[in-house]
């Protein structure tokens, strides 16, 4: 933003936004547009864009003299972008729209990225997709990713269930990719009954760039959620770095591994379900839940405990933290423990060791999930004496279960089920969490 | 013959692009140095057209984009990291390649902004995988003296280079991502450049201006000359990819003849009330062709789109360029497409094996009269449709005359073919993810006033090299910088590093030794040697010949070559052993056995030494 010095002076001279102007001060006489200043360092440089497009910044001193030359072109900006055409005959998937970079346009106020006003504007980027199927698209809210809660995943997971129930084939959500990964292990776990795809996609790079991965992403999300026949939740994202092809991974065993990479999702202690070409093409590659000739509606079990915690253990952690959630009234932990599933037990300084504080929170009802900080892999609890000694504490080993699926599934079954059901669900498979085998292949980079 | 230049409403401005050899590139860390890897990756891009900060989508963007083309990127270990292959947010900027850009901005005098703001220019041609180059206006407002006339200097710009296409076949085209991100600095001057010979002395100048800087990249394609062209009644065409400054007045000299040619086409088209007709599929005439090459388009399942010009019979094979013709510049637009080429009615269509009836049939389906021209496209049909549909805006281009165009500069030739569009203003848009950079004004007047002029800087040469031509020759040269270098890390004396840099580098290249991709830290470390004893002057000769890679290969070579120069008491044995008649005779003697190792002070003073005088 501009100083308030510096917007008077605008205000008395009547210069918008958009103007042409001209600076003059010792370097003589600089000239054109007035652009917004995005909202970072000296609020006194202004910023000017030159006829050549180049903006450069012009830093305002009294003796600097700035002067309207000519008012802001009013004119609309032409979009050259055909509106999408519906095509009636081709199948009929809806798209929720949630936020996130896959929505993102460059705004030049901030200088950051802003969120679309209209979902679909994102569709015309894609002219491609109106030969795929005819698309509804709902704006379900604008969130950025990092700031949904679990009452946006019911959000979510009610407006699914509502256009499946209307007779959406599929359904593409597109949401911010940070949490992305817990926002499908929710909606895995809450849509009951589902038979259809539900495709979770997102980008990378923002759709106002001419290289975003959004284009491949939602073309290869309308081919899965149009005419594949997985009846799980996943998420649709590129295999690798080449706009080639996107991966189906299911949701409850997806994490991004990558901060920027387009390829960040990867499928972890499972294979992906299948590859999306950018041409439609699907190529399973594994088992899954496959749609069936039902007319069963899809229902939601939405509830969920938010009194639910995630906990990183690591050398010289203290079991405070664990009596601290207790003592706030958590209902259950997943601890993110080392190795085979591990945390301090006998460590010379007794602060450190966790085993009195875990059994003091099992007594007082808290249910203890195990997962591994290694990521792949699966836990183990009769491998060493630490990892036996807590099971007998009552820690729940959650075998390949990855700990931000296990903590989702934790606040879902707290949510909807007594305590003795949930701790009973926990280590058991539900919605492709837990897998028996552990692949041989151990990471599946496409 | 000589033009009037002024009568003819010449302006012709240039932009010069000269890339840095800066430890890493612009905004990450990669090493700038690309010689001799091997892609580690190769990744696939489609990339499209997105509307620019003003909203609109920019004609050069959207024309590449309707291509929707297929990038393929080389991936290299150490020179190309996840920022060159929009993977990773851009790093900070170069502080080095700032200084550098600020540098020179003071040589041409230039004001800076007291904030500079990273831009991104959009570019579809699949040059950068991010479908936009990283570019920040550095100064403006500066001016350089050549001769007796003040040309301007609008702007200096610091951008990132774009990727070196390896392969182009029709819509899928090939880039090595080694060079991308490379920062380079453009000098532009204003359109008052007032004839080819000026333009050639102007890029000369900027050219040592660059070099100045210590920082200029050498080597091929590490320079570049954009040249910018208009007469009157004319359009600005910009010429691009002038590796060499000897042919740049020759070749703006055909861009003029050119745009001349354009100029009567389109009076003369407008004369007779010139139009382009609309494609239309008249594959069926050619059931039976005896034309091989529509005859194998339509056996692999192409169609055959013919369209009419109207009242452009004569016109479509008029010379543009020597060896072009208007037919010439639609085939280049159409290549854009994706197929071939076209035919036309200007052409003997017997040369392609179309009958004469054939001919009849297609003006017949065409409805083409005696005073039409007709184009053929023979290509599978979504080719052959968004071809026709360049060649006719091409054709429909000639009639309102010179078409403003990005055009690229012909190998081996003065002629230029057609890159794209000239693109607009447009296609800038701010780089979020770069804060703006913020100038000392005091540091940069500082800059301002220490630098010195050409004429300082080529006296302060001419004392130390002591020889006017040489030190002339060596202010011109691209060694100029290397030259630098040596001279301020050693003691040898200047005009010894100023011949063997100038002399016998050319003279290597001549005989096709490419002694000039000896780096300058290889050859300070051969003239290390020399100072150090280790080898006579004739020694780095021989030295440079068998083109060391490492100080360890000159110590290598010199010892397996045997190059090493003689001590003084070696040199008083061989002229012992060597004596003959008088000093001549055992100079002569010595000389024909040991030119190379014996150094010719050394010598004379032994000479001296054995007959006493």
């Amino acid at each position: 933003m501009y100083s308030e010095k510096i917007l008077a002076l605008f205000k008395k001279d009547g210069i918008e936004i958009g103007d042409k102007v001209s600076i003059t001060d010792s370097r003589g006489e600089t000239e054109g547009i007035l652009m917004p200043r995005p909202d970072v360092g000296e609020s006194d440089i202004i910023v000017i864009k030159r006829d050549d497009g180049y903006n450069v910044g012009i830093k305002y001193t009294a003796k600097a003299k700035i002067k309207k030359k000519a008012a802001r072109k009013q004119e609309e900006p032409k979009s050259s972008h055909a509106a999408i055409k519906s095509n009636a005959k081709l199948p009929k998937i809806s798209l929720l729209y949630t936020g996130g970079t896959i929505g993102s346009k460059l705004d030049y106020v901030s200088g950051g990225v802003r969120t679309l006003t209209k979902p679909e504007e994102l569709l015309a980027e894609v002219p491609e997709l109106s030969g795929v199927s005819e698309i509804e698209v709902k704006n379900v809210m604008n969130v950025f990713s990092e700031d949904i809660t679990y009452v946006e995943w019911q959000k979510i997971a009610e407006e699914t269930a509502a256009a499946l129930n209307k007779g959406s084939r599929g359904v593409i959500i597109t949401l911010g990719t940070d949490t992305m990964h817990y926002t499908a292990a929710a909606l895995s776990f809450m849509l009951q009954g589902l038979n259809a795809p539900v495709i979770m996609t997102g980008a990378q790079r923002s759709s106002d760039r001419g290289s975003s991965d959004a284009f491949i992403n939602l073309l290869c999300s309308a081919y899965a959620a149009s005419r594949s026949d997985i009846a799980e939740v996943a998420i649709c994202m590129h295999a690798d770095s080449s706009d080639r092809e996107c991966m189906l991974i299911r949701g409850t065993k997806a994490r991004k591994l990558h901060t920027s990479r387009r390829d960040a999702f990867k499928p972890v202690n499972n294979s992906p379900i299948a590859h999306v070409s950018r041409g439609g093409e699907i190529k399973y590659s594994s088992d899954y839940k496959k749609t069936e000739d039902q007319k069963s509606k899809v229902t939601v079990k939405g509830l969920f405990e938010p009194k639910v915690s995630l906990l990183k253990v690591h050398p010289n952690s203290s079991p405070d933290v664990l009596e601290y959630l207790s003592g706030k009234g958590y209902r259950g932990v997943i601890l993110e423990g080392t190795g085979l599933g591990h945390t301090p037990m006998n460590t010379k300084h007794k602060d450190y060791n966790w085993s009195s504080s875990i059994k003091k929170a099992v007594d007082d009802g808290m249910i203890i999930g195990m997962a591994s900080q290694c990521i792949y892999g699966r836990v183990n609890s009769k491998v060493y004496s630490t990892a036996r000694e807590l099971a007998k504490l009552g820690v729940i080993y959650c075998e390949d279960m990855l700990p931000e699926t296990a903590y989702v599934k934790l606040g879902f079954l707290l949510g909807n089920y007594k305590h003795d059901e949930a701790t009973a669900m926990l280590a058991k498979n539900i919605a492709g969490e837990i897998t028996e085998r552990t692949e041989a292949d151990w990471t599946v980079s496409d | 013959m000589a033009l009037d230049y002024k009568e003819l409403g010449f302006k012709c401005g240039l932009e010069i692009h000269q890339r840095l050899d800066t430890k890493t590139k612009l905004f990450c860390r990669c090493s700038t140095d690309s010689k001799d890897q091997n892609p580690i990756m190769e990744i696939e891009r489609y990339q499209r057209a997105v509307a620019g900060e003003t909203g609109l989508i920019d004609r050069s963007t959207s024309f590449e984009s309707s291509r929707k083309r297929e990038f393929r990127y080389k991936v290299f270990r150490n020179t190309t990291c996840l920022v060159d292959i929009d993977e990773e947010p851009p790093h900070s900027p170069n502080k080095e390649a700032i200084g550098t850009a600020l540098r020179i901005s003071a040589y041409v005098d230039a004001d800076v902004p007291d904030e500079i703001q990273p831009m991104r220019k959009e570019v579809l041609d699949g040059s950068d995988p991010s479908a936009f180059q990283r570019s920040m206006m550095v100064a403006y407002g500066g001016k350089l003296q050549v001769g007796n006339r003040l040309i301007n200097i609008p702007s200096v710009f610091l951008e990132e280079e774009s990727s070196g296409i390896e392969d182009t076949k029709g819509e899928k085209a090939t880039y090595r991502t080694d060079r991308l991100g490379i920062p380079l600095i453009e000098v532009d001057t204003d359109p008052s450049i007032a004839n080819p010979a000026e333009a050639k002395e102007v890029a000369k100048q900027i050219g040592l201006l660059l070099r100045l800087s210590g920082r200029a990249q050498r080597g091929i394609g590490s320079i570049r000359q954009d040249v910018n062209v208009s007469i009157k009644r004319g359009t600005r065409v910009e010429i691009k990819g002038l590796q060499e400054l000897d042919r740049m007045d020759s070749i703006i000299e055909k861009e003029v003849e050119r745009q001349r040619n354009l100029v009567e086409i389109m009076d003369e088209l407008n004369k007779r009330k010139a139009s382009v007709g609309k494609p239309q599929d008249i594959t069926k005439i050619f059931k039976d062709t005896k034309a091989a090459i529509i005859d194998n388009s339509i056996k692999s399942n192409g169609v055959v789109l013919g369209a009419k010009l109207n009242k452009f019979k004569g016109i479509v094979c008029r010379e543009i360029n020597e060896g072009k013709r208007l037919g010439t510049e639609i085939s280049e637009y159409t290549k854009k497409g994706g197929v071939k080429g076209i035919i036309h009615s200007d052409e003997n269509l017997e040369k392609y094996g179309l009958t004469e009836k054939e001919a009849e049939e297609i003006r017949a389906a065409l409805k083409a009269s005696e005073d039409d021209a007709f184009i053929l496209i023979a290509a599978e049909q979504g080719a052959a449709e968004k071809s026709m549909g360049y060649a006719l805006l091409r054709a429909g281009l000639a009639i309102s005359g010179v078409p403003p165009e990005t055009r690229n500069a012909e190998p081996n030739s003065d002629t230029t073919r057609f890159m794209r569009p000239l693109p607009g203003g447009s296609r800038m848009y701010p780089e979020t993810d770069i804060l703006p950079i913020s100038i000392d004004p005091g540091s940069y007047a500082k800059m301002k006033k220490e630098k010195l002029s050409i004429q300082e800087i080529s006296r302060k040469l001419e004392e130390e090299i002591g020889n006017k031509q040489l030190s002339d020759q060596m202010l011109w040269s691209h060694n100029f910088q290397t030259y630098n270098y040596i001279k301020e890390n050693i003691s040898v004396k200047p005009n010894v590093i100023a011949g063997i840099l100038l002399e016998k580098l050319t003279e290597l290249r001549r005989k096709g030794i490419p002694a000039d991709e000896i780096s300058a830290e290889v050859l300070l470390e051969i003239f290390k040697r020399y100072e150090k004893e280790k080898i006579t002057r004739l020694g780095i000769e021989e030295v440079l010949k068998l083109l060391p890679k490492s100080p360890a290969d000159i110590d290598r070579l010199i010892k397996t070559k045997g190059l090493s120069r003689f001590t003084k008491a070696e040199v008083e044995e061989i002229v012992r052993k060597n004596k003959g008649k008088d000093a001549n005779d055992t100079r002569n003697r010595v000389m024909s056995k040991h030119r190379i190792n014996v150094d010719g002070e050394e010598l004379n003073s032994a000479i001296k030494k054995a007959f006493g005088v």
